[in-house]
């Protein structure tokens, strides 16, 4: 015998006031990684560096080659709306950066990168296999 | 200050119609009843659960309660994939720093009560939920899909390889009983099952289950009271790794792995990892993370995991018996009842009280491996007699 619990709707509100930046960049068609003046580069791009200091934004651009990637089948809940999707990770430079492509990729490929909404309306980074 | 574990206890894995409370309370009573010990003796409860697909939100109250620990100084753990291990290791540092001389490591998890794509979304939610689900949708096998591919890339590993570790750990779960999945399966059925996320199909991914495990951990000093005989922890070693896939250096190995079993080693003096067991339990979520691990835990050089498996390196007669029990692939990952378990199984093995999946046993001595998330967290334990 089974009982059905009472419904919890979760939906968050996260701030992304910090890296405001980076979320205005993707729809500028730009994507930032933050750097610092002790010589690291974060991506995810972060505000303040562990070391204290306040970070700068700098654009990431030009050629990356791809680390790893997969094409998810089973689909998650929130992402109802897809069809079967690959996730890459490519390498530019001193960050890596995960994204979304439509081209078949494998590892070593070079990429560049462009921004765009998916269907649900969410901007991202996605991969074009130059 | 050395400590032991001197009782265990294990559910079966599964889907399992009872309430977390019940399943954590199967566990225990046969923990306790292993020690010969009572729910008094208990000095430190410490229960570990992710939660996050249970109705109950916190779960740690209703377990001990209902296992008879209220009162118990009760603390919950979460460690992703590895809280069970969490889980003993807080209840070993707790006997470590005289705070307790008996504790209990309760890993409980319930799964099966929210719908796969549900479980997939938390599952993907466990890296960064900003920079990974939000964006990209990264699930579970995402993550491990793409050091498979990554791994094939470099150094040649085969879909069929990957098909073998599956095919081992269901032989094992076969044998069994408190096992997920009870049915061998071939290369073939690994091969031809449905794609879940390229190059992981189905039989690559362990299952979506419930499940519950506990240790009852004793000081020197008890153990010398109690009369027990146990089987000691030798060693530990813990490390961890960025929430962001792409903060990693690689994707051929877990760094975290690599560097808590660098502290287990040292910490016992091991410096040949492959002639020192008698068997080791690794974390096999996915069939390329125990080929990975082979790699990780220096059983086998970078890159030949493949290798390793093919050869029946990793089976019974093998250099090193792994996963012996069925892995987390065919016995089930109910997430912080696996790294319990682990210690449950190896116990079992180093008291040869593991029936018809005994290995012979030379060393004395066992390796449990708990991975949390990918990478997230590791617990290398060196558990001996
Ligand atoms: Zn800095």
């Amino acid at each position: 015998m089974i009982v059905e619990s009472r419904e919890l709707r979760m939906k968050h509100r996260i701030p992304v006031v910090k890296t405001e930046r980076f979320w205005k960049g993707l729809e500028e068609g730009k994507v930032f990684k933050t750097v610092c003046k002790c010589g690291k580069s974060y991506y995810p791009p972060r505000a303040e560096c562990v070391c204290g200091a306040t970070t700068e934004w700098a654009e990431v651009s030009g050629e990356g080659i791809v680390e790893c990637f997969t094409v998810v089948h089973s689909i998650p809940a929130g992402y109802e709306w897809s069809k079967p999707y690959r996730i890459v990770i490519a390498s530019f430079g001193d960050v890596k950066i995960m994204g979304w492509s439509n081209d078949e990729l494998k590892v070593g490929d070079r990429v560049s990168l462009y921004t765009a909404k998916d269907e649900s309306g969410v901007w991202k980074v996605w991969f074009k296999k130059v | 200050m050395k400590v032991g574990v001197v009782g265990v206890g294990c559910s079966k894995f599964g889907q399992r119609d009872v309430t977390i409370q019940e399943l954590a309370f199967e566990a225990v009573s046969e923990a306790l009843k292993d020690a010969q010990l009572s729910q008094e003796d208990i000095e430190m409860s410490v229960v570990g659960c992710v939660g996050t697909r249970g109705y109950e939100l916190m779960p740690a109250v209703v377990v001990n309660e209902y296992c008879g620990f209220a009162g118990k100084g009760p603390i919950r753990v979460e460690a992703a994939c590895a809280t069970g291990s969490a889980a003993v290791y807080t209840a070993y540092s707790s006997i470590k720093a005289g705070i307790a001389d008996i504790a209990i490591a309760i890993g409980v998890e319930k799964m099966s009560e929210v719908d796969t794509a549900t479980s997939a979304a938390i599952g993907g939610r466990a890296g960064n939920y900003l920079w990974e689900f939000h964006f990209y949708g990264t699930t579970f096998p995402a993550y491990y899909a793409m050091h498979a591919t990554a791994h094939m890339a470099k150094f040649g590993t085969t879909e069929k390889q990957m098909a073998l570790v599956a095919v081992k750990a269901h032989r094992n779960a076969a044998k069994n009983p408190k096992a997920h999945f009870q049915k061998e399966i071939t290369v073939e059925d690994v091969l031809k099952s449905r794609m879940i996320t390229y190059p992981l199909k189905l039989y690559d991914c362990s299952p979506i289950g419930d499940g519950a495990s506990a240790a009852i951990l004793a000081s020197e000093k008890a153990v010398k009271e109690h009369g027990f005989d146990p089987v000691w922890i030798e060693s530990v070693g813990y490390s961890s790794d960025t929430s962001n896939m792409s903060m990693r250096e690689s994707y051929v190995g877990l760094k975290a792995t690599r560097m808590a079993a660098e502290m287990a080693y040292k910490g016992a003096k091991i410096t040949e990892p492959l002639n020192s067991f008698d068997l080791a339990t690794v974390h096999d979520c996915f069939t390329i993370a125990e080929i990975m691990a082979y790699e990780d835990l220096g059983f086998c050089k970078k890159g030949e995991g493949g290798k390793f498996i093919e050869n029946g390196e990793s089976d019974f007669g093998g250099k090193i018996p792994v996963n012996t029990f069925g892995g987390l692939k065919a016995k089930g990952h109910p997430l912080a009842a696996t790294g319990v378990a682990m210690v449950y199984e190896v116990v079992k093995q180093l008291r040869e009280e593991a029936g018809n999946l005994q290995v012979d046993l030379k060393h004395y001595r066992a390796l449990t491996h708990n991975v949390g998330g990918t990478g997230h967290f590791c617990w290398v334990f060196i558990l001996g007699r």
